[in-house]
Order: C-alpha cells, then sequence, then structure tokens
C-alpha cells in the first residue's frame, strides 16, 4: 500500500499558487499495475516524481513500506554532461555496490548503444535515453516492489520494446508497475487498474476499462 | 547478484558523497587531469609575478619575511575562499539531474564540493611550502594552530556565504556575477598585498570592517614570529563566521524545495 496523507502540492506562478493535488486521502495497493491517466499538464509526472522521492508534497505526507523504484523517465535520471557509464557508476555508487563494473556491462548489454555509452548522455537521442534509463533498473537485482515509468515506451523502437516488455514480464511477479503513457493500448496491455487526474484529484479505479471511460467522459472531446 | 541490505542514514549520504565526488573530481580537475596542475600553477604564477613587481620596486622582505612567503601566506587563503563560494553556489544545478534518485539530497553536492575544495587548498599550501622548503626558505609556521584556527575561521565564513549564494541563485541567476564583481575588490582591499602595519594608523578603520582582511592578518601572525598583527581580531571574525554559517543553513533550509524544481 502507497498511503496519501492529506497530500497537497502547489506551485508558485506568477499568478498565485497553482495546485497540482489538493488534500489528497488515498490507500494505493501496490499488488497489481496501475495506470496513470490524465491530460498534459495535469500532474502525471510531478505525481510519479512525489512517488519516487524525487520530489515532495508541499503539504502532507506520502508514505510506503514497500521498495518503491525512482521515477523513470526521459527527464532527468541521467545526468547529460556525463556518460551513460558514469551515469550507470553513479546509480550503482549510491546503492552501496562497490564494485560496479559487472552492473555497467550489464547496462551496456542491455542498451547497446555501442560506443555511445561513453559519451556524454546530452548528445544521446531520446530512444537511446529510454534504453539506458531503463537498462538502469533492471540490469540491477533492487527488488523494487514498485517500478514507476513516465511515458518511456513511446521512444523505443521494435526492438527496444521487445525487449524491455519481455523483461518486465519476467519481474511482474514481484514488481508491479506504476505508469504513466498516453497510448490506451500499452497502459491496456500492462495495467489492471488506474488512477485518473480530475479537479486536484487521485480516482482510483480497480479496474482500468472503467478509468480509461472516466478520463475519456471527463478529458476527450470528440467532434 | 548481491541483494541490497538495509542501510543507515549516514551509510547512504556517506555512499552518495563518495560517489558525488567522483563525479565531481572529474569536472573540477578536467578528464586528464590537468585541473591538478593548474590547481598548483594558479597561485603560484599569480604569487610569482607578484613577488618579482615587488622585487623590482626594491622590496624583497616584509618585517623580515621573504616577500614569496609573505605573498602566498595572503594568496592561498583568499583564492581559496573566493574560488569556494561560487562553487557552493552552482553545487545543486550542476546536479540537479541526480536529485531523482531518493538518496541524493541537495546537500550533497554541497558537502562534496567543501571536501574538494577544502583538501586542494591543504594540498597546495602544503606542496608550495614543501617546495619552498626545498629551496631553502624557512617555512615551519610559528604557531600551526592559530594557522588551522584561522583558516578554519575562514572555511566556515565561505560555507555560509556559499550557501547563501546558493540560495540567492534559484531566486535570481546572476546572483553569481554579483558576487566575483564584489570579490575582484576584494584582493586589493583585503590586505594580501601588504599588511596592517604597513598602513599609517589612522587609516586602519577602512580596513578593520573586512573580515578576511583580520584573517589574513591573524594567519600571518600565525605564521611569521616576526610579524604581530595590530588589527586582527579573533571575536570579529569568529562572530561573522558564525553569523554567516548560522543564516547561510537556515536560508538553505528554507528553500529546500526551490532545489528540487
Amino acid at each position: 500500500m502507497i498511503h496519501f496523507d492529506n497530500v497537497s502540492k502547489y506551485y508558485a506562478t506568477k499568478q498565485g499558487r497553482h495546485y497540482v493535488l489538493k488534500n489528497v486521502n488515498l490507500a494505493l495497493p501496490t499488488d497489481r499495475n496501475i495506470a496513470v491517466l490524465g491530460p498534459n499538464g495535469v500532474g502525471k509526472s510531478t505525481l510519479i516524481r512525489m512517488l519516487g522521492g524525487a520530489d515532495f508534497p508541499s503539504k502532507g505526507e506520502i508514505t510506503s513500506e514497500q521498495k518503491i523504484s525512482w521515477p523513470l523517465g526521459l527527464q532527468g535520471g541521467l545526468q547529460g554532461t556525463m556518460s551513460a557509464r558514469e551515469n550507470v557508476r553513479f546509480v550503482a555508487r549510491i546503492h552501496g555496490y562497490k564494485n560496479t563494473k559487472p552492473i555497467e556491462q550489464l547496462v551496456a548489454d542491455f542498451a547497446e548503444i555501442g560506443k555511445f555509452f561513453n559519451e556524454p548522455v546530452k548528445t544521446y537521442s531520446s530512444g537511446m535515453k529510454a534504453r539506458v534509463a531503463f537498462g538502469l533498473t533492471m540490469a540491477f537485482d533492487f527488488d523494487f516492489d514498485v517500478l514507476l515509468i513516465d511515458e518511456l515506451g513511446a521512444v523505443g523502437d521494435a526492438n527496444f520494446r521487445h525487449k524491455s516488455e519481455a523483461l518486465l514480464k519476467e519481474k511482474y511477479e514481484k514488481t508491479k508497475l506504476i505508469m504513466v503513457s498516453h497510448s490506451m493500448g500499452e497502459l491496456r496491455k500492462n495495467c489492471q487498474a488506474g488512477l485518473v487526474i480530475i479537479n486536484q484529484n487521485l480516482k482510483y479505479h480497480a479496474d482500468i476499462e472503467s478509468a480509461i471511460k472516466e478520463y475519456n467522459e471527463h478529458y476527450v472531446t470528440t467532434n | 547478484m548481491i541483494k541490497v541490505q538495509k542501510r543507515t542514514a549516514l551509510q547512504i549520504m556517506s555512499a552518495t558523497v563518495h560517489a558525488l565526488l567522483m563525479r565531481e573530481l572529474k569536472t573540477r580537475f578536467g578528464a586528464n587531469r590537468l585541473g591538478y596542475f593548474w590547481a598548483i600553477a594558479e597561485p603560484v604564477a599569480q604569487a610569482s609575478v607578484m613577488a618579482l613587481i615587488f622585487t623590482l620596486l626594491g622590496r624583497t622582505s616584509v618585517s623580515g619575511i621573504p616577500i614569496a612567503l609573505f605573498l602566498f601566506t595572503g594568496i592561498l587563503p583568499f583564492k581559496f575562499f573566493s574560488k569556494l563560494i561560487p562553487q557552493i553556489g552552482a553545487a545543486v544545478n550542476a546536479n540537479k539531474a541526480l536529485f531523482t534518485y531518493r538518496q541524493v539530497t541537495a546537500i550533497d553536492p554541497i558537502i562534496t564540493r567543501v571536501l574538494i575544495e577544502t583538501v586542494t587548498f591543504i594540498v597546495v599550501y602544503v606542496l608550495i611550502l614543501g617546495t619552498m622548503a626545498w629551496l631553502g626558505f624557512e617555512v615551519l609556521p610559528d604557531d600551526l594552530l592559530a594557522l588551522l584556527a584561522a583558516c578554519f575561521i575562514l572555511l566556515t565564513m565561505a560555507v555560509g556565504i556559499g550557501l547563501l549564494l546558493c540560495c540567492a541563485i534559484t531566486y535570481w541567476p546572476d546572483a553569481t556575477k554579483l558576487f566575483a564583481m564584489i570579490m575582484s575588490p576584494m584582493f586589493f582591499i583585503s590586505g594580501i598585498l601588504y599588511c596592517a602595519t604597513m598602513i599609517p594608523e589612522q587609516y586602519w578603520y577602512l580596513f578593520s570592517w573586512n573580515p578576511i582582511f583580520h584573517l589574513i592578518e591573524l594567519s600571518r601572525d600565525a605564521f611569521f614570529v616576526s610579524y604581530t598583527t595590530p588589527i586582527g581580531d579573533w571575536y570579529f571574525v569568529s562572530f561573522v563566521a558564525l553569523t554567516s554559517i548560522a543564516l547561510g543553513l537556515m536560508a538553505f533550509r528554507i528553500n529546500r524545495q526551490r532545489f528540487i524544481n
């Protein structure tokens, strides 16, 4: 379970406080995969970042007994001036690994970006970044209970998708996902439950289809 | 694969600082390690040029102290101070992407940079003095403890101001430029090229407000038997250092949310 205890998150803007979440109280189950739904700018990434401990609520607390990964996404996580190898080494070190060589090798093998593995990350395409970001979590055996994924699949090529899906399947037993994506197909394929961000609040649906339905009713205008 | 065991907060922090240290050393000293050379060459070159000018003007010693040694004892602490503050100021922004990992917090890159600059300062200081001893100068400090105390107070002051600069940058990115503008005249009014006894007494009040002037005076007093500072005041510099570190830490704590976005 992930507990939201009166969580509010706002950003200071020129027009005053902009609330992303307001007084959210929720217990989110961690025994199934959850899709996070909402249009651009509604706070999906912020939510994922708060779950991953990269950002903090302005008020209230998010607590969990589970081991939650850092947010896997294209922004953040990889320092642009460092090469992928240095990034991997860094992450291994902060997790207390002394010998980082085998981990570097695992990520390099997974990412398959060749000599670019030793070039600064800022020279990478988004697909290459996704490969490294994904390989990074997969190479470690962290035993995360929950893996946070923020629109990582969208930029990968067929080969990478195939590979990452196979890896995720292998870990499904132990590791559950909380994922953000704008591709409903991808969400349907991976997730059983849904979380819709509406009116600065979180609405949990035990069934992904009802979550997608609410999202469509509330946000999608067809004409 | 090895399993990750539960670690204490201190273990996590030291692992993080170690990882940041490895990363920062590369950027600070360059991938080809040429930076280590510059760390030593820069103050040496500066002191040599100054010493040459002073020698050509006909001055080879200050109260019995060889001019080169006299200059080093001023230039090195000043360089340390003026280098550390912008380094701390930029520490958070340079490592922002790494805050994605919950182990890394805003204070970690700051601790890392303070460590790097302090160790560099000590190493450069010892290396230069060692070389001068080898050249035949008398380089042993008269009162080592007082010299270390002066350096420690300087460090405390620099960390406090650095933290304040770090917060100021989140509101106004040009704060670094303003700081650089303030620091360039400071080089000439902080008693690096001269000492208090060379200034007529009625003008002391023009210098006595400046804590860096005090610290350089105090460290020369500690270093040389033949020099006794008429101005340097331990209470004043300690007060300034304590105030700045307290304000710096408070501002850093209050603004901690601003560093992650």
